[in-house]
């Protein structure tokens, strides 16, 4: 007799083979009645039951609030088994057929299963962490960092060293270069480099390393993209690098050692972006991008890895555009900026262009407008659509020198208008990514002033947070439209202008929602409980709205905000109901630090 | 065994044979669970195929999905009598068409210890037709095949045809027609 719900999903995947296989010889099933009371407050609960058929609310009878609902596959009450007694009272709300693990079998797994205990003793992050986590967990070649896994400890030699000396060093210690000190300088000497100078060359065996040793050494810094250290490599035709960090040398990175331990090629994508010559070959790139998210995201890979990866990846496709665009001339006296979730680097698919330029001198701005012309029409060609709201550089209005920008900042925060509050939100959230970023700077210390960041301005601009309701019912269950919400209206958009309203109250520089909260909590401003609750929240939010848009075909899937409710896996639900709890929780401590009852 | 029964619980079967006949049909396998109040005690259930290498009929009105290869590596057909009248007891025994079930084991029983099952029997089919009958739907109207309960009474078919997906559904219908009498 196989069971009939589906075991292949957290938690039951925390389990060997062995233990499921046991497991599904330990359940009973049990048939309840619509209305049937299954566990009372202060039962003990004979064991975790599993549904596989019908619906049960757990009610919390001291003011029959609905707390939770069960559907199929959803477990309940680990809590009443692992600790004492039920605390809430569980009703089939239509007839309901249940697995049930007895107590004693479900205690037996937890004993024997780590992380199994674990993801029923933790929160939402940790349980959110260790799904992601057991997705999958291969390496992947671009995600990976210049770390101690990757390097090897170099080998030195002084250099008077004799070149037969040096040979045998690198026989014994397995190595095929070792650093030449020089005084304060350091050198290096390649096998290959051996084999030039004796056999191709005039040296010999008691030559020193010093007349034979390189000084001007290729590094890269240690925690750097890998892919990185890859480019480097290739742009100087060279098999390994240099390792430093905080300014010491730890390692040398070696060509044949990056490639040995990752078998997977979507580093090419990287270096295609560096190596085109033209728009035409970036498109090509560019058009692997989604491929490349499809696979990590298939394998796994957490979402904060991605969308730092993906930032880096968009910001270097963006970079090379503008630079086989601008003349070198021009480079210099413009500053590009990307605005909104492309400047937090919080975007993973590719969404609508927002972006700004700041001219150095007025003047060169009927020069600048149809290179930005071409740099627009290059971001449409690598499939990211135009702004709806036309929040782009070629739109007049989003062009300004650096005093111009100053005083639209100005003015858009003393009108106090809902659609400049909105303007300045996405400028806020500016990055320069091409040109000077110097022109930048007295960009951003404009709404940076104590002036301007009095209490009013920060209410107003916190004010947009409560736009849109969360969409959870008065009952506290997930509140769908047709099985559907709007992931960016009822959970993103508020917890990120939230977070946006605090960093400006309290003039953080950084522009990421989870470097800001991190910041609020350093400076007392949120406490910990808060930030961690958001921050898992938005990595959620961020991760499901991914997996679905993933599913839909079409080039602007990115920009579809639809989570489809009843497609998520009853743990996701789950998460998705604590976390719109959280965004609520947020809004509610928003209105009372702005007083936004009062505006 | 022949002591009246004055638990609570009954114990759900059925029996699936070589061809659809109380005289010829040979025993394939056997499955049987107990079920108390509103709980069916699946980790002890019974599910016994039995070492046949019976002709089967092609055309049996019960198709089962038992290949002659499954069948061969069952158990005798002494022990499967035996381990199911140790897991019944004296408990009531419930089924869909039991009648059939009843006549098939009896002829085993009969044969190997010369007795009949003396333990009252409860159909399934029966408790629904007098279910609705309390609410005035007379017999005629009703579609007493398996499938019509099932769909009916909104009751899950699992694997149908397997002796054990067929008992749990009979048991749920049970559970259902009597009350969802909780334990």
């Amino acid at each position: 007799m196989t069971i009939q719900i589906n075991l292949n999903q957290p938690p039951f995947t925390f389990l060997s083979n062995e233990q499921l296989e046991w497991l599904t010889r330990r359940l009973d099933l049990v048939f309840f009645a619509a209305g049937a009371t299954i566990l009372d407050v202060g039962a003990a609960a004979p064991g975790v039951y599993i549904v596989y058929k019908g619906v049960v609310e757990e009610i919390d009878p001291a003011d029959n609030r609905v707390f939770s609902q069960y559907g199929k596959e959803d477990l309940f009450d680990v809590r009443a088994v692992l600790e004492s007694g039920c605390k809430h009272r569980y009703v089939a709300v239509e007839e309901t057929l249940c697995y049930l693990l007895r107590a004693d079998d479900f205690i037996q797994l937890v004993e024997q299963s780590d992380d199994f205990s674990v993801y029923f003793n933790t929160d939402l992050g940790t349980q959110q962490s260790m799904v992601e986590r057991q997705d999958s967990s291969v390496s992947e070649f671009i995600l990976s960092r210049v770390d101690g896994d990757v390097i090897r400890t170099p080998a030195y030699v002084s250099a008077q060293t004799q070149l037969s000396r040096v040979a045998e060093m690198m026989f014994e210690k397995k190595q095929d270069a070792v650093l030449v000190r020089n005084g304060q300088e350091i050198g290096i000497i390649t096998g290959t480099d051996l084999l030039k100078a004796t056999l191709l060359g005039d040296k010999t065996k008691q030559s020193k390393a010093v007349d034979v040793a390189q000084f001007n050494l290729i590094e890269v810094e240690y925690g750097e993209f890998l892919f990185s250290a890859l480019l480097k490599m290739t742009q100087h035709q060279i098999e390994r690098v240099i390792v430093r960090r905080e300014g010491q040398i730890v390692g040398l990175l070696e060509l044949m050692d990056m490639l040995s331990t990752f078998s997977t090629h979507s580093h090419i994508i990287a270096m295609r972006i560096d190596q085109s010559r033209s728009l035409k070959e970036l498109v090509v790139a560019a058009g692997r991008l989604e491929t490349l998210i499809e696979t990590l995201n298939g394998q796994g890979v957490k979402i904060t890895a991605l969308t730092e990866l993906i930032t880096t990846l968009n910001r270097r496709l963006i970079n090379k555009a503008f630079e086989l665009i601008f003349p070198e001339r021009l480079r210099k006296s413009v500053c590009i900026l990307v605005l909104g979730s492309e400047g937090r680097g919080e975007q993973i698919l590719k969404t609508d262009q927002d972006n700004a330029i700041i001219l150095e001198d007025e003047h060169d701005k009927e020069a600048v407008l149809p290179l930005l012309q071409q740099l627009h029409q290059a971001l449409l060609d690598f499939g990211y659509p135009p702004c709806p709201g036309g929040v782009m550089f070629v739109n007049d209005m989003w062009i300004n020198t650096v005093e111009g920008w100053q005083g639209k900042v100005k003015r858009w925060l003393e009108s106090g208008k809902p659609e400049n509050m909105m303007n300045m939100a996405i400028f806020m959230d500016a990055e320069p990514v091409c040109g000077n970023p110097e022109l930048f700077k007295p960009v951003k210390q404009s709404w940076q002033l104590e002036s301007l960041r009095n209490s009013i301005a920060s209410a107003r601009f916190a004010k947009q947070a409560l736009n849109f309701e969360t969409p959870l019912t008065f009952l506290g269950n997930i509140r769908e439209d047709d099985g559907k919400i709007d992931i960016k209206k009822g959970g993103i958009f508020p917890l990120v202008h939230g977070i946006r309203s605090l960093a400006f109250e309290h003039a953080i520089d950084e522009c990421g929602t989870l470097e800001r909260l991190e910041l609020l909590k350093q400076r007392e401003v949120l406490d910990a409980d808060t930030v961690q609750g958001l921050r898992d929240a938005l990595i959620f939010f961020l991760r499901i709205r991914l997996r679905q848009q993933l599913e839909r075909d079409g080039g602007e899937r990115g920009l579809s905000q639809q989570l489809d409710v009843n497609q998520l896996r009853s743990v996701d639900r789950n998460m998705l109901r604590h976390a719109l709890h959280r965004v609520k929780k947020f809004k509610q401590l928003l209105t009372q630090h702005f007083h936004l009852d009062s505006f | 065994m022949a002591e009246p029964y004055s638990g609570d619980e009954v114990v759900v079967l059925d029996c699936e044979t070589s061809v659809f006949d109380k005289k010829k049909g040979e025993l394939l396998s056997v499955a049987a669970v107990r079920v108390k109040g509103n709980e069916i005690f699946l980790t002890e259930a019974l599910d016994l195929t039995i070492r046949s290498d019976a002709v089967t009929d092609p055309d049996a009105v019960r198709i089962h999905y038992l290949r002659r290869e499954d069948r061969l590596a069952g158990i005798e057909v002494e022990d499967a009598i035996e381990q199911l009248l140790a897991f019944i007891g004296n408990r009531p025994i419930c089924g869909f068409y039991i009648e059939y079930d009843r006549a098939i084991l009896n002829r085993y029983i009969k044969q190997l210890y010369g007795f009949k099952l003396p333990n009252r029997f409860i159909e399934v089919s029966e408790l629904y037709v007098k279910a609705k009958r309390r609410h005035h739907i007379h017999e005629v109207h009703l579609d007493l095949r398996f499938e019509g309960l099932a769909k009916d009474l909104q009751v899950p078919v699992v694997e149908r045809h397997t002796a054990m997906g067929d008992v749990i559904s009979t048991a749920l219908m049970y559970i259902k027609l009597t009350g969802f009498r909780k334990t």
